[in-house]
């Protein structure tokens, strides 16, 4: 029996970025999905080679806009220890700060977008107005709204200052009732729960074996958290709770990012005032000329999940290697999983339910067409193969 | 008889023209209001408070290339923009809106409420053709969509008027607006039959929460999806029109249509009507939107039970 193909994206108003997948559907039911990545493939792995350890910072804060943060206190974290830098206290506290203003900046444009995604318009301009609350203090603090350039190997860019403190402190309190609203609104609301309780079931064992991170797998009932269980900045030395849901669907993912809003709200409160106050910055410069050969793997839990990054440094000034395993990569098998059996109507709902982003997530993979075979290829081959061919190009 | 008065009215008020004009006004009203609703300005720039953004988005469609795809339907796909336009305008000639001092409407007769009735399912059925004539993925599936939900609210929208007709004793829009002078209205008679009629107008209309045919986020435009320029201007239009006539309807039915204490009438009218566009702007800013199954479950299992307990209540009471 032949089903009928729908093809989505990569152009798609339910997709804010380039993805395609192809469901085949009977009646209004999928039967299989195909995702397909690469559209918005940027080479910043490749480019990340041939810049200094100083001018990747600002690279790898544009993989992501919305968790920028994340990328460049993962990228700063495995270069220092690189080097071997202790940063001082102060500085990684405030790194928290900016960490997990980010996330709940990130989680908020997500609850709008899923908002959107459902149709319910009103949350979602609620939603992303609550959210510019926090880039005017993102902005206070960092001078920017979305590329903060706030972590520098070695420390941080700026000091806060008692105003800006004041005004966080007056953003949490704000926050704390919008947050008390927001789970008001989603757990009371029928049609909300109608249209998400249920849909894209991920089970606990499909998203320890699909390899899911962040909330997708927490809301699976994983207790995993890279802040708990491999601590960096300041996580190790600030209590906090690990939000887990036992639901497996998108309602539990909800709900886990709205908690975790919450504990981040509480989490920038205990930094505030635990602050040290040795200095934010120690100078790294004279260790970035050579920088010794050494490779490490550094990770950070990223707004939507686990972020890895593996560096390896060949003596020079600029890395000899840099690869990022980006969360939304770790959590597209689990939706290809999540997708089967529902409605096409919960296509948006569960795409959205993993908060996709997909220009973080796109990589090269070589095809040979001719015999349809995926070809791996260690570093080494890559870079052989790639001066062949240059050599042959060039005749 | 006077020929040049029932051009007058037959073209400009308050006929095509008017209807025309105050359906944009409508449409502003709920952009307005929507906006409101969600702490957004809404149109802002072309005219004062934005109030003439409608007229602009309209001239701007009507501007557009007008692109036919080679592989539609020729006949649905072109005749559908334009029926759908043409009926919903058709429609509004049998509200009475009391211009001119005359009660009746500019056309009445014993039997224009079914007729009216007759048109919002004729009006769905062309925007069906359209979308299934357009030959594309999105527009089959909301087209289907369209028709699987007109079993929904078609029938509550009809028991519930059903109601009133059998209360006033009349098939005759007209006659049923007479019927209620000296504030005898039906809603006070029969407030379930509006709050359902009130849902049903919002499902024809499919507007959230049953924006379930044109759902942007799932079909990227439903049955629209494959048209453009003046075709979409007109299509767009109609929605505008059936929009204002849907809330015609209501405010005949429910709310004494252009009954008022003194002064001229149609300013009754239009306030009545401004209301009932109110409450459905505010119905559209306060709802997620349902799955098909889920609608047709909501209207199934809890309206048009209520629908026949409306029926039943008229009929003890009357």
């Amino acid at each position: 029996m032949s089903y009928m193909e729908i093809p989505v994206g990569p152009q798609h108003p339910a997709l804010k970025e380039p993805i395609r997948f192809v469901f085949k559907v009977d009646g209004e039911i999928i039967v299989d999905v195909e995702p397909r990545l690469g559209y918005a493939h940027r080479g910043i792995e490749k480019l990340a080679e041939t810049r200094t350890y100083v001018q990747n910072i600002y690279l790898f804060e544009r993989i992501c806009g919305i968790c920028s943060a994340a990328h460049t206190l993962c990228y700063v974290g495995g270069v220092e220890e690189l080097i071997g830098v202790e940063v001082p206290y102060r500085a990684k506290y405030l790194r928290t700060i900016v960490a997990e203003l980010n996330r709940i900046h990130s989680h908020l444009l997500w609850y709008g977008v899923l908002a959107h995604e459902i149709g319910f318009d009103t949350l979602f301009m609620y939603a992303w107005r609550d959210r510019e609350y926090v880039l005017d203090i993102v902005e206070m603090l960092c001078g920017n709204r979305v590329l903060y350039g706030y972590n520098l190997i070695g420390g941080v860019r700026h000091d806060i200052t008692p105003q800006i403190e004041e005004a966080m402190r007056k953003m949490i309190k704000y926050m704390r009732q919008r947050i008390k609203y927001y789970r008001k609104v989603t757990q009371e609301d029928n049609l909300i729960r109608a249209r998400t309780q249920g849909v894209g079931m991920l089970k606990r064992r499909d998203a320890i074996e699909l390899g899911a991170v962040g909330p997708t797998a927490r809301a699976s009932n994983v207790d995993m958290d890279v802040r708990r269980d491999d601590p960096y900045a300041a996580y190790g030395e600030i209590p906090f709770n690990v939000i887990t849901y036992k639901d497996e669907d998108s309602y539990a993912r909800t709900l886990v990012r709205i908690d975790e809003i919450e504990e981040s709200l509480n989490i920038i409160e205990y930094a505030l005032s635990h602050l040290p106050s040795d200095g934010i910055l120690v100078d790294t410069r004279r260790y970035l000329v050579k920088v010794p050969i050494k490779e490490v793997v550094s990770r950070a839990e990223a707004p939507r999940g686990e972020l890895i990054y593996y560096i390896r440094s060949n003596g020079t000034n600029k890395p000899d290697r840099i690869k990022i395993r980006t969360p939304t990569l770790a959590n597209i098998p689990a939706v290809c999983v999540m997708l089967k059996d529902s409605y096409i109507a919960d296509i948006p709902v569960i795409v959205a339910s993993i908060d996709p982003c997909i220009a973080c997530t796109d990589r090269v993979t070589l095809v040979d067409i001719r015999k349809g075979k995926v070809i791996e290829m260690s570093h080494l081959e890559l870079i052989k193969h790639a001066n062949e061919w240059y050599r042959r190009c060039s005749k | 008889m006077n020929l040049g008065l029932e051009l007058v009215k037959v073209l400009v008020y308050p006929g095509l023209l008017f209807i025309i004009i105050l359906s944009l006004i409508v449409e502003w009203i709920d952009r307005k209001i929507y906006a409101k609703a969600q702490n957004r300005i809404g149109p802002y720039h072309i005219g004062p408070k934005g109030f003439l953004q409608p007229f602009a988005d309209l001239i701007k469609l009507l501007t557009k290339e007008d692109i036919t795809p080679p592989h539609v339907d020729k006949l649905n796909y072109t005749i559908a923009p334009f029926t759908v336009l043409y009926l919903s305008i058709i429609g509004f000639y049998f509200i009475p809106t009391c211009a001119w001092g005359t009660s009746r409407a500019i056309l009445a007769f014993e039997g224009d409420y079914l007729l009216v009735l007759t048109i919002f399912s004729l009006a769905t059925l062309f925007t069906f053709l359209g979308g299934w004539g357009s030959y594309n993925r999105f527009g089959a599936i909301g087209s289907l969509r369209a028709l699987l939900l007109v079993t929904g609210y078609e029938i509550p929208l009809f028991i519930c008027s059903a109601a009133v007709v059998i209360d006033a004793g009349t098939l005759c829009l007209s006659k049923i607006v007479m019927v209620q002078q000296g504030f005898n209205w039906f809603i006070i008679k029969q407030p379930l039959g509006f709050a359902l009629s009130l849902l049903a107008c919002q499902a024809e209309l499919e507007r959230i929460p049953f924006d379930i045919p044109e759902a942007e986020t799932e079909i990227v435009g439903g049955w629209l999806t494959e048209f453009s320029g003046r075709k979409l201007a007109f299509f767009r239009l109609a929605t505008d029109i059936e929009v204002t006539l849907l809330a015609a309807f209501i405010v005949t039915l429910y709310l004494g249509g252009p009954l008022g204490p003194t002064g001229p009438s149609i300013i009754y009218f239009l306030i009545k009507l401004f209301f009932v566009v109110f409450l459905l702007s505010l119905l559209r800013s306060i709802f997620a939107r349902f799955r098909i199954d889920q609608a047709l479950t909501f209207f199934w299992k809890y309206i048009i039970p209520l629908s026949f307990l409306q029926i039943i209540i008229a009929l003890a009471i009357r």
